[in-house]
């Protein structure tokens, strides 16, 4: 017979070392249900926190439940702000949270924010408020400028990390560089690739002189190629690289100071950058090829024979970033000598054309799809598929966790047979069991949403665009994926019906994004009187939604669960619909 | 903003069963067949005329394909340069090439002719007819029987082919016009 074991006999700090091991968020979730004193033990021993959506919760929640956090990492705008859909003005302002945190927080070591609005008053408050601050990651965010960053080079003494990734940011000067004092030799990693200014190279050289640990340094396109071997001599050390402009007059000393450099770095994993490049100067990598892991070229006009040559040199790469001048013919190289590719992605080199530019079609994912047996995620952009291409595709990966597919041109059928690609997508979900995140394109009836709801199970986040007929399409999504965290949809004729139908869905994901779909205001007053743990948020930049007729379609919907309740930072063209304004407008 | 189409949920809405039949009744696939074939109009109508695409079609350019902001700049820079390179290599910019009279275009390669000269002799063989240049030393040339071509500019003007240098005129042309002389 098995004991009953009492959890109070260990002693709470026992518990607590153990806790110390478990890593992943949903497991410490987890945990802090078991019972009042392991949610106690486990709140006051969480050291970082991961706020999906920064208007889910309020900073002093967070801050009064977890009073220990050293790292947090915040989210803001939806994701299909990367596209252009989200209005300038929308929100996801950081400042509030760095506000509350600066007196909750005075240990915090780490900041990582997505898709949110940085201003430079933000940054300065940063050195002020936490003395020990370290990592600074600002991945899609906007609102600062590089005087921002000088507050933070200049004040922030023990920085490890500097991250601008795709931030966009207002380039005042390119001195901020020289604000890192002396006597700072902490950087582990400084990324400066999203900044459009030339920046102080004397003063990059000295920080990279003088700070031995650096294993990732991403510069910009300001940054010349004929300074880049100085720079590498500065950091042999170098994990990860982004080059900057990767073009220069075609000279024997540029290119054998280069290639010297670069046999140097013997640690180097992952390369980047490759702005304006020049073909000729590619052979200075190649004594790096057997080592790198990861590759992202995909601001690099390299065209399909010199890609080929050297990707033939990179048996152990993971990732590929590439554009599409890899071609069929590149991806059929890849395929055969890249065996460890776990992620490709393949971006369009001219997306705005109507007409195709190379030869890239579905059959050089199919050729990946047969030689790279560990590949599991995939980002690909195209002008034809088929449904034989994805079931060929499915079959022969499915351990694929992440599928994106995007056809340029929207509502493109199956170009063999004229016919949805319902069957394709359909194979994909059914095939890949551990599907997390899916990408739609190319004309598609209700069936395929038929297809997602019945097999794709663990899919976290689903991407729709000109897809689907009726209401019957979003209904066998929200009623058949049981792991579904966010749903964003645009151009589809989904409406009230079935949105109304699942209201208690939406409250066990984290957001639902609809633009130029078919849902009425009153639907969304309706769910948002219904179910007051969501802001249902109308974004309408032609004016106020009540002013239209009922049978208008809102222009963009945006639903997230909440525990903070409707956010008080709202512009003039969007209105939640809690209960109060649905009482009051109707 | 005009959404695409809303035929099929109208009719679910106008009907008295539950919203959601649990299986794929005749009502369901007989709304698939027909939304498709909207559809498949829709998706044809996008490819042959560009003009007629709205934001809800192909986006104004700014929000569809979906690429990220930074590698959308950078890839329409890289066109305009390409375009540029394209053009000074002489590599191929083909340009439209109509005759009155005549209901179909037909397509040319401007870059491939060394001049004006060679232009209008590919031009005579193309649609097997007699082009003169303005500037021409035949002054016999019968006004009825030969034609002029015209072009027409970066501005939207039509202009008498010949009348800029080779060179000034690669930079600028958009589209060539075969007319009779006596039109002129």
């Amino acid at each position: 017979m098995l004991k009953k074991m009492s959890y109070s006999s260990f002693p709470e700090d026992v518990l607590e070392h153990v806790f110390s091991f478990v890593q992943s968020d949903k497991d410490r979730n987890s945990i802090s249900l078991v019972c009042k004193s392991w949610y106690e033990i486990e709140r006051w021993c969480r050291k970082r926190i991961f706020v999906g959506n920064c208007y889910a919760v309020s900073p002093r929640r967070v801050i009064t439940r977890f009073p220990e956090v050293r790292s947090v990492e915040l989210k803001g705008k939806p994701h299909f702000a990367d596209f252009n859909l989200v209005p300038e003005g929308w929100g996801g302002y950081v400042y509030p949270w760095i506000a509350e945190m600066a007196s909750g927080y005075p240990f915090l070591e780490e900041i990582r924010l997505k898709r949110m609005v940085v201003s430079d008053e933000s940054l300065e408050l940063i050195p002020k408020s936490f003395k020990n601050f370290k990592v600074l990651v600002l991945s899609s965010c906007e609102g600062f400028s590089t005087q921002g960053l000088a507050a933070i080079a200049a004040n922030c003494r023990n920085l490890r990390e500097l991250d601008l990734r795709e931030s966009e940011v207002e380039d005042l000067s390119g001195n901020w560089l020289s604000h890192f004092p002396e006597t700072c030799t902490s950087l582990v990693s400084l990324n400066i690739a999203c900044l459009g200014s030339e920046v102080s190279l004397s003063a990059l050289e000295r920080l990279l002189g003088r700070c031995p640990n650096l294993r990732t340094l991403r510069l910009n396109r300001a940054v010349p190629l004929d300074k880049l071997a100085n720079l590498l001599c500065q950091a042999p050390q170098l994990v990860e690289l982004g080059t900057g402009a990767y073009s220069a007059e075609l000279r024997t000393e540029i290119f054998s100071n280069l290639a010297g450099a670069f046999s140097g770095c013997k640690e180097l994993k992952s390369l980047s950058g490759f702005w304006d490049v020049v073909p000729a100067y590619l052979p200075a990598v190649y004594s790096v090829c057997t080592g790198l892991t990861s590759l992202n070229l995909s601001y690099a006009t390299i065209q399909c024979p010199d890609l080929i040559k050297l990707l033939k040199l990179c048996p152990n790469l993971q990732r590929l970033w590439v554009l599409d001048y890899i071609e069929d013919s590149g991806l059929e190289a890849l395929a055969a000598s890249c065996k460890d590719l776990q992620e490709l992605r393949v971006f369009p080199s001219e997306p705005f054309g109507a007409e195709p530019n190379v030869s890239l079609t579905e059959q050089g994912l199919v050729s990946v799809s047969e030689g790279c047996p560990k590949l599991e995620s995939v980002l690909y952009f195209c002008r034809q598929m088929s449904n034989d291409a994805l079931v060929t595709i499915a079959r022969n990966r499915p351990n694929m966790t992440r599928f994106r597919l995007c056809i340029i041109e929207p509502r493109t059928p199956d170009y063999l047979t004229d016919q949805p690609l319902d069957v394709g997508f359909g194979a994909i979900v059914e095939h890949c069991k551990d599907l997390r995140r899916l990408s739609l394109s190319g004309l598609l009836t209700d069936r395929v949403f038929e297809y997602i709801g019945t097999y794709a199970k663990k899919l976290e986040m689903l991407s729709v665009a000109f897809a689907g007929e009726s209401d019957l399409g979003l209904h066998h999504v929200l009623s058949g994926c049981d792991s579904l965290r966010k749903l964003e949809i645009r151009d589809c004729p989904f409406g009230d019906k079935a949105l109304l139908a699942n209201a208690a869905k939406l409250e066990t994901m984290r957001s639902l994004w609809m633009s130029s779909c078919s849902v009425s205001f009153e639907a969304c007053k309706l769910l948002g009187q219904k179910m007051p743990r969501l802001n249902v948020e109308v974004i309408d930049e032609r004016g106020p939604p009540d002013s239209r007729p009922e049978n208008v379609p809102v222009e963009k919907l945006y639903i997230y669960r909440t525990v903070a309740g409707p956010r008080f930072d709202m512009p003039g063209f969007v209105w939640n619909m809690d209960e109060d304004s649905a009482l009051r407008l109707s | 903003m005009e959404v695409a189409d809303h035929s099929c949920s109208s009719s679910i809405d106008s009907s008295n069963h539950p919203p959601f039949p649990s299986s794929s009744s005749s009502v369901v696939s007989s709304n698939i067949k027909r939304d498709l074939s909207t559809d498949l109009r829709l998706g044809l109508s996008i490819h042959n005329n560009d003009d007629c695409s709205t934001s809800t079609q192909r986006g104004d350019g700014f929000d569809w394909p979906p690429i990220k902001p930074l590698l959308r700049s950078r890839l329409a820079d890289n066109y305009v340069q390409q375009q540029q390179q394209r053009h000074e290599n002489s590599a191929s910019l083909f340009v439209k090439v109509y005759m009155e009279g005549i209901p179909i275009g037909r397509k040319l390669d401007v870059y491939a002719h060394q001049g004006y000269k060679a232009l209008i002799s590919t031009l005579a063989h193309m649609f097997k007819t007699s082009i003169v240049l303005p500037d021409s030393d035949d002054v016999h040339w019968n006004r009825e029987k030969h034609h002029v071509l015209t072009y027409e500019d970066k501005e939207g003007d039509w202009m008498m082919v010949g009348d800029v240098p080779w060179e000034l005129f690669l930079t600028t042309v958009k589209r060539l016009k075969i007319t009779r002389a006596d039109r002129c």
